[in-house]
């Protein structure tokens, strides 16, 4: 029980908000707007007054700083501000940093927000990931992510996992989109055939095995416990979300160990001790999946099945609502719903234990998110209802 | 080699600045340039560190060596890219190339990143691959690059 810290169940999100996802560089509104669209709908959804928003946090590389929201904001007082390093992987830290904001008594609600709008910023791939690549990658004709996932997603498949487990993830996001009319796959099935089929972008990713890039904004807003009971809202609990890496992680131009992995067994491991629970108990996963095979060792580095299991457990059939044993992805996903940096995710974890998700798991009580595997730190967040504090 | 010196290598040769990663590797780009593999050792506990770095992880000296490899190795993964990706655009006449992460053993494990060259007949984690020293061009942006070939995989 000492392994369980002072954030455990102590804040929740009392408050969602999501902009529509537009193809990527459709948005009519610039970058900033669609983040205060997403903040005060946030608010509103937790019946909140966006001015008593007080604390503000994102992540990796985010342009959209709490001065420049706090005008439109009405924002009475500043008093808490962060960012998590890295790309999508710092995600599910965010939200546990606006946890740690609240815990210290720094600030009494907290957003965690991210907001993409091409028109007002770079192509998303290049932002995402402009002065972070090494030479190394550059002088070989590596530019980022697609391709470094490829060569890990290469040993993984070398390793032991079955490709079938990749296309499976891509499935299941497709499958769930087609219930979520704000989903851009939406009334765009996806089956094996036309996976199959679909172009290579780097082996052995498919083009379906990619996110998308799209322009929006998602926001979220924690409170404590406390307050969160007296909201309009069910709260989502916030029970851990540790930031981290092994050693030095993928900080290590591909040579880190383990390399067929996406970097997660160390906070994995803080993850279920903080919360006291452990794979087998999770009702519903949020998995950030910038290419599939990433999402598949996210799955492996959390417990849920080894390289050896992956191709038993990682089935269209055990991934899918409402009756598969891990259902993942369940509003579409960063595949099928849209690609705000890995931000909807956390709100379609919430919404699972609000009970209110489009392919709705029955009676979800423990919900994760995991965060953009692969990156040189990431984190994970697991939500709760009130049964299992 | 001293980073200041790295620097006014790559501006000699007119190399476009990459940012990101530990930039404590001028010594290997300076070898590529000169025809030699060299990768880095810590002189004071004999660990390899790669990539390169400004202080030993290990034993915490602060030198580094760059020490001559033979650029034999195992194929560790690979990749085969089919687009021209915004920021390697100087290889969009290549597409599809493969880029091999090269395992080389005698260097406690060094993975080294370089395109593949010759045939791919034999393409597979695991196979044994040597490379060869490309000087700085266009396509590798000015720099100097390995250029990995299955062993006995001949000429494409």
């Amino acid at each position: 029980m000492s392994t369980r810290g002072a954030l455990r169940g102590a804040t929740a999100v009392v408050g969602i908000g999501q902009t529509p996802m537009y193809k990527r560089g459709t948005s009519p509104d610039p970058e900033l707007k669609l983040c205060l669209r997403a903040v005060v709908a946030a608010c509103e959804d937790a019946g909140i007054d966006p001015g008593d928003v007080d604390g503000f946090v994102s992540y990796g590389l985010d342009k959209n700083d709490p001065p420049k929201l706090a005008g439109g904001l009405g924002t009475r007082e500043l008093r808490f501000s962060a960012m998590n390093w890295t790309h999508g992987g710092g995600i599910p830290g965010a939200v546990g940093l606006a946890a740690a904001g609240i815990v210290s008594g720094q600030a009494d609600t907290v957003v965690v927000y991210r907001s993409i709008a091409e028109s007002s910023g770079q192509r998303l791939r290049v932002a995402v990931a402009q002065d972070d690549t090494a030479a190394q990658y550059l002088v070989n004709g590596i530019d980022g992510p697609a391709q470094m996932c490829a060569l890990r997603a290469q040993r993984l498949i070398a390793e032991g996992v079955p490709p079938e487990a990749l296309r499976a993830m891509a499935l299941a996001s497709y499958h769930h989109a087609q219930q979520n009319p704000d989903a851009m796959a939406y009334g765009r099935p996806l089956d094996e055939a036309a996976y199959e089929s679909s172009r290579w972008i780097a082996e052995p990713y498919h083009l379906f095995d990619c996110s998308r890039e799209s322009d929006a904004a998602v926001a979220v807003v924690l409170t404590s416990a406390e307050r969160a009971r007296d909201l309009r809202q069910r709260p989502a609990y916030l029970l851990s979300a540790p930031t981290g890496a092994t050693g030095a992680g993928a900080g290590l131009e591909e040579s880190h160990t383990p390399y067929a992995s996406s970097n997660f067994a160390a906070v994995a491991r803080r993850l279920w001790a903080e919360s006291g629970y452990g794979p087998e108990d999770v009702d519903v996963v949020q998995v950030y999946e910038n290419m599939t095979g990433m999402g598949v060792a996210a799955l492996i580095d959390h417990g849920f099945c080894t390289i050896e299991t992956a191709g038993e457990l990682i089935t269209l059939e055990n991934l899918i609502a409402p009756k598969g044993r891990l259902p993942v992805n369940t509003a579409g996903g960063n595949l099928a719903e849209g690609f705000i940096h890995g931000m909807s995710l956390v709100s379609e974890a919430v919404r699972q234990i609000r009970g209110t998700s489009c392919n709705q798991v029955p009676d979800a009580s423990l919900s994760l998110m995991t965060g953009g595997p692969g990156d040189p730190l990431v984190s994970s967040a697991l939500f709760a209802s009130e049964d299992r504090l | 080699m001293s980073d200041e010196a790295g620097q006014a290598v790559a501006e000699a040769v007119g190399r476009r600045p990459i940012l990101g990663g530990v930039a404590a590797d001028g010594g290997y780009w300076e070898a590529l340039e000169a025809g030699d593999f060299r990768l880095p050792r810590c002189p004071d506990c004999g660990t390899w560190r790669w990539p390169a770095h400004y202080r030993c992880g290990h034993c915490g000296g602060w030198d580094q060596e760059w020490v001559p490899v033979d650029p034999v190795g195992t194929v560790y993964s690979w990749t085969r890219s089919h687009y021209a990706f915004d920021r390697t655009q100087e290889r969009a006449a290549d597409v599809p190339y493969v880029v091999v992460l090269a395992e080389i053993p005698h260097a406690g494990g060094a993975r080294v990143l370089g395109v593949l060259d010759g045939s791919e007949d034999e393409l597979r984690v695991g196979a044994p691959v040597t490379g060869t020293v490309d000087p700085p061009g266009e396509k590798s942006k000015g720099y100097p690059a390995i250029r990995w070939t299955i062993a006995g995989g001949g000429p494409a």
